[in-house]
């Protein structure tokens, strides 16, 4: 696995976790999951690193914490995505097409 | 923005469940992911060890948390204070040791700070103080008055001349001290009187009304803080004097003591006019805008004009202005900055001291602080912890210091000199505080931070590995231990050096001879007032009379004289000898001029060198006699046989009436010890022809208890006159105290501060070698072990000690030398190089630093090797 996935490029890592917060509150360990999951393990987040991110963007006021009951019944914290979140996801979903679009053509014509 | 605030906000009020919040977050992660293992297969353990390797290092993942949520600043100083005050609190003689340390050096600081403040840095208490300077020479009223008429830099002047009154109320009659002024003189330091008003200047004038402006203690001491006291009358000296104003109760002269203001013209009509009378200390205020060397340069020419108008009395003029501040404290900011400076030294050995310990107890703690470090805490996190304590402890350190410091200054009041004695209201503002926090605080962080950056470098590994063997513990922190002990000991000789210097010019002061023997001699000053003794015959009869009762009191052996020496009090004339040609006008040798009745050269026991002393028959109408001193035959009459030359003061206008020098006494060192003798004249009383001379001063030798003497001397004199106030009622050892109390006070600060520099380094080689001693227990156990004598083991662990000791003292010496310069002017007969002071010290110290030595190398003596062995 490890030798197949890549490392996270920077300042991805936030537009992962709004996205994956995008469908529904989860909590962090859940978060880490859910992104290697959905990318097929290509993906790797360093576990350490995604809590910081949560809370910076909980500080940010894009994401809101509240203490709920796991799927294995123990306390955890949920991340659910706040109004401004939605708003910050789509900006930098909108961003990051436009990079991806035009590192692709520059990979293609160049 | 707002959103962040409040987040910031909410995290930080509720710090503690934030803290376990996050440790429930990450707890709840770790679980996970290890079941996760676990249900792929893994054993238990496997599955922590993998989930705790993917997640990374624990506390620096909080940490990083922390600091996303933006509160990791003041949530880590907290945190970090409780850590501090907690560790602390389980290590009370560490604690202790350090506080003190500290308490000693920021205390010893504070109290000298104190001083300096007060007395440096404080401005003067009158509005725009920086337009004012005073005078260096005493002047007579016409010239100021001529001064202030012809230039046009000042806004206003002000003179002043102190001389006793003698207010007769109710009680015993009190000399109190007057004030001599014209009416300048408030409106020039722009102060207004509490209550009532200051003299005008239409009162100020010949036969002007008799009216009087009395201090704040004054008014309510003598007159019971009488409220209605304007307009009634006191008596001073005999007249009465209509009270019209109080001053203010935090009104002081700049110099000068007062109790009572009048108006010089009022008081002393007779005196006033005196152009060659230069009694009066003046006080000048420089217009807006005008420079002190405008007003120097304007000033010179006035006196030149006034010596060229009047040359026989005004031809040496050269009036020179400096600032007021300057000329109150420029004699002590020499002797406070240097004190000021040796204390600093103080402080830098405390602190070396303090980072010793810091550093001895972070090998202590080494393994808890590697045990974090690997568990992922960043070395920037560890420092942070580490200042924050040794910040703490100087804070707590300062405070404690500030104990210190108001003992310190309580002794300092008690010992002040007279050029500080001005100075009453020497105590703790808010500067003082400020330093003592700056101070701490800095003391904190930087000691703090040189051995927690010793220690916090290198990797963990490295770390570890040392740790392993606890013999060979880091390299650079020993360095650093070494240094900082050398360095100690290198301060502390400097202060000893400098203290040396002043012990040895003090002794050298003291052995001084003053010219007369000042045991067993009690003296009191009395002033005959004019009102009742206008004339000279009245004064001798009264003079003459007083010294018969006292003579007669059993055990009492009494003389008078004008001016006593070492009292600051002095008269002079300008003499011209007969037969010699006569200087140009105005240019006479000045001598001082002192009258005596009865056997003052006796009582006294200065010598006679030549000639005869005076005898019951030189009085009136007899031929004139004086007594020369030695310095007067040796600057007026070199190579001369004095005795029959005939003397006499200038006399414009009027014939010779020639004394005879019929002695030579011995020199008398009427100004100071560490002062030249200048020509003196002494003459009987009785043929004086000065009425102005009324006052005297009774010195008495006695072999009986004092106490009782002086209430019998008083009770002779109010036998006479119940209204002569008799004071300044002092023995002779007591004014020879005084004289050299500013010395004193150097030498004694010095020496204590010294002392204290002595003592922490000491305590710092003793440390260090303890330190060794304890660290290499085993090696000295196996050496014994080895067969090795107590001498072998002792050069063993001596040797570092020694060698540091040596190098301290060799760079102690040098710095001693280029600094010690700066205090020459403390100095009496004593160069700053002097060889014998530094080699003692030098002596001194090393045997001190030898003695720390050996006290810990004794321990190691001691051990045994067994246990040494089985101690690893």
């Amino acid at each position: 696995m490890s030798s197949q996935s890549i490392d996270l490029p920077q300042g991805t890592l936030d537009l992962l976790i709004l996205r994956t917060l995008s469908l529904e509150p989860l909590h962090g360990w859940a978060v880490s999951e859910r992104i290697q999951q959905i990318s097929s393990d290509v993906l790797r987040v360093q576990q350490g690193s995604l809590y910081p991110a949560l809370h910076r963007l909980e500080r940010r006021g894009w994401i809101k914490a509240r203490w709920g009951t796991s799927e294995n019944n123990r306390r955890a914290k949920f991340y659910e995505l706040t109004k401004a979140g939605r708003r910050q996801l789509e900006i930098e979903r909108h961003a990051w097409e436009k990079l991806t679009a035009a590192v692709s053509r520059i990979l293609e014509t160049a | 923005m707002l959103h962040d605030l409040l987040f910031r906000l909410r995290t930080i009020l509720r710090l503690r469940a934030a803290e376990s919040e996050l440790d429930d977050e990450l707890r709840f992660h770790l679980e996970r992911e290890v079941a996760k293992h676990v249900n792929s297969g893994m054993s238990a353990a496997d599955a922590l060890r993998r989930a705790r390797l993917e997640f990374g290092g624990l506390d620096q993942v909080k940490d990083e948390c922390r600091e996303a949520r933006g509160v990791s600043f003041i949530e880590t100083l907290l945190q970090d204070l409780r850590y501090a005050a907690r560790t602390l609190r389980h290590s009370p003689a560490f604690t202790a040791c350090a506080v003190l340390t500290l308490a000693l050096g920021i205390g010893a600081n504070t109290a000298i700070f104190s001083v300096v403040n007060s007395v440096l840095l404080n401005p003067l208490p009158y509005p725009n103080p920086q337009e004012l300077v005073a005078a260096r020479q005493n002047d007579s009223l016409p010239n100021l008055k001529d001064i202030q008429r012809q230039a046009n830099s000042f806004a206003g002047s002000g003179g002043l001349n102190i001389s006793p009154m003698d207010f007769t109320g109710n009680g015993e009659p009190a000399r109190v001290h007057a004030a001599h002024v014209d009416a300048g003189l408030l409106p020039t330091l722009g102060v207004k009187p509490m209550l009532g008003r200051w003299i005008s200047a239409d009162e100020d004038v010949k036969g002007g009304p008799r009216n009087v402006v009395v201090s704040y203690p004054f008014w309510r001491d003598f007159l019971s803080g009488d409220p209605h006291i304007l307009g009634k009358g006191i008596r001073l000296s005999g007249n009465s004097y209509t009270v019209i104003g109080v001053m203010p109760r935090d009104f002081t002269l700049p110099k000068e003591r007062a109790d009572v203001f009048v108006s010089l013209w009022v008081a002393y009509p007779e005196g006033a006019p005196d152009r060659d009378v230069h009694s009066m200390h003046s006080y000048w205020r420089l217009k807006p805008g005008v420079t002190l060397t405008q007003a120097q340069a304007e000033i010179a020419q006035v006196d030149h004009r006034l010596a060229e108008q009047f040359p026989d009395t005004e031809r040496e003029r050269g009036t020179l202005l400096v600032p007021l501040h300057e000329w109150l404290v420029g004699n002590i900011r020499p002797a406070l900055l240097i004190l000021f400076g040796s204390v600093a030294l103080v402080l830098l050995i405390a602190c070396a001291n303090f980072a010793m310990l810091l550093m001895a107890r972070a090998v202590a703690r080494q393994r808890e602080l590697m045990i974090r470090a690997s568990l992922g805490a960043r070395n920037s996190r560890l420092i942070c912890q580490r200042l924050t304590e040794s910040t703490l402890l100087s804070l707590v350190g300062g405070a404690v210091g500030l104990v210190v410091a108001k003992a310190g200054t309580t002794l300092l009041l008690v010992l002040r000199p007279a050029a500080l004695r001005r100075f009453d209201s020497i105590h703790m503002d808010a500067r003082v505080f400020l330093f003592v926090f700056a101070i701490s605080l800095l003391t904190g962080l930087l000691f703090g931070l040189l051995p927690a950056w010793s220690s916090s470098r290198g990797d963990i590994a490295e770390a570890l590995r040392e740790n392993a063997r606890t013999t060979a513990t880091g390299v650079s922190r020993s360095h650093l231990r070494s240094f900082l002990v050398t360095a100690e000991l290198a301060l502390a000789l400097i202060l000893l050096v400098g203290a040396g210097l002043l012990i040895k010019g003090f002794l050298r002061l003291r052995s001084v001879n003053p010219g007369f023997n000042p045991a067993d001699i009690i003296t009191m000053y009395l002033q005959l007032p004019p009102t009742r003794y206008p004339h000279i015959p009245l004064q001798n009869n009264f003079r003459r009379e007083l010294l018969a009762r006292v003579n007669s009191l059993p055990g009492a052996e009494a003389a008078m004289i004008t001016d006593l020496p070492l009292a600051g009090n002095d008269v002079n004339h300008r003499v011209v000898i007969d037969g010699r040609p006569t200087p140009a006008v105005g240019a006479e040798p000045k001598v001082q001029t002192l009258s005596v009745m009865g056997d003052y050269f006796g009582v006294m026991q200065i010598p006679i060198r030549a000639g005869r002393d005076f005898s019951a028959t030189d009085r009136e109408g007899q031929q004139r006699v004086v007594i020369v001193n030695e310095a007067f035959v040796r600057q007026l009459l070199p190579g001369q046989s004095p005795i029959g030359v005939h003397i006499d003061w200038t006399r414009p206008n009027e014939p010779h009436q020639w004394m005879t020098i019929v002695g030579i006494a011995g020199d008398v060192k009427h100004f100071g010890l560490n002062q030249p003798v200048d020509p003196a004249v002494y003459e009987p009383f009785s043929q004086n022809d000065e009425a102005w001379r009324r006052w005297m001063t009774l010195v008495i030798r006695t072999r009986v208890p004092v106490g009782g003497l002086v209430e019998d001397v008083k009770k002779q004199v109010w036998s006479l006159d119940s209204q002569i106030p008799v004071s300044s009622i002092q023995s002779m050892d007591d004014l020879l105290a005084v004289s050299v109390a500013q010395q004193r006070f150097n030498m004694l600060l010095l020496g204590i501060f010294a002392g204290l520099a002595v003592a922490l380094a000491g305590v710092g080689i003793y440390g260090m070698v303890a330190y060794r001693v304890n660290q290499r227990t085993r090696e000295i156990g196996v050496y014994i072990a080895l067969g090795a004598q107590h001498r072998d083991v002792l050069r063993l662990v001596m040797k570092d000690g020694v060698k540091l000791a040596l190098l301290g003292v060799v760079l102690g010496l040098a710095g001693a030398i280029a600094l010690t310069r700066v205090m020459v002017s403390l100095l009496f007969e004593v160069k700053p190089t002097d060889p014998a002071t530094l080699i003692g010290v030098s002596l001194l110290l090393a045997a001190v630093a030898l003695l720390a030595c050996y006290i810990p190398a004794r321990r190691a003596l001691s051990i045994h090797p067994m246990t040494a062995l089985r101690c690893e």
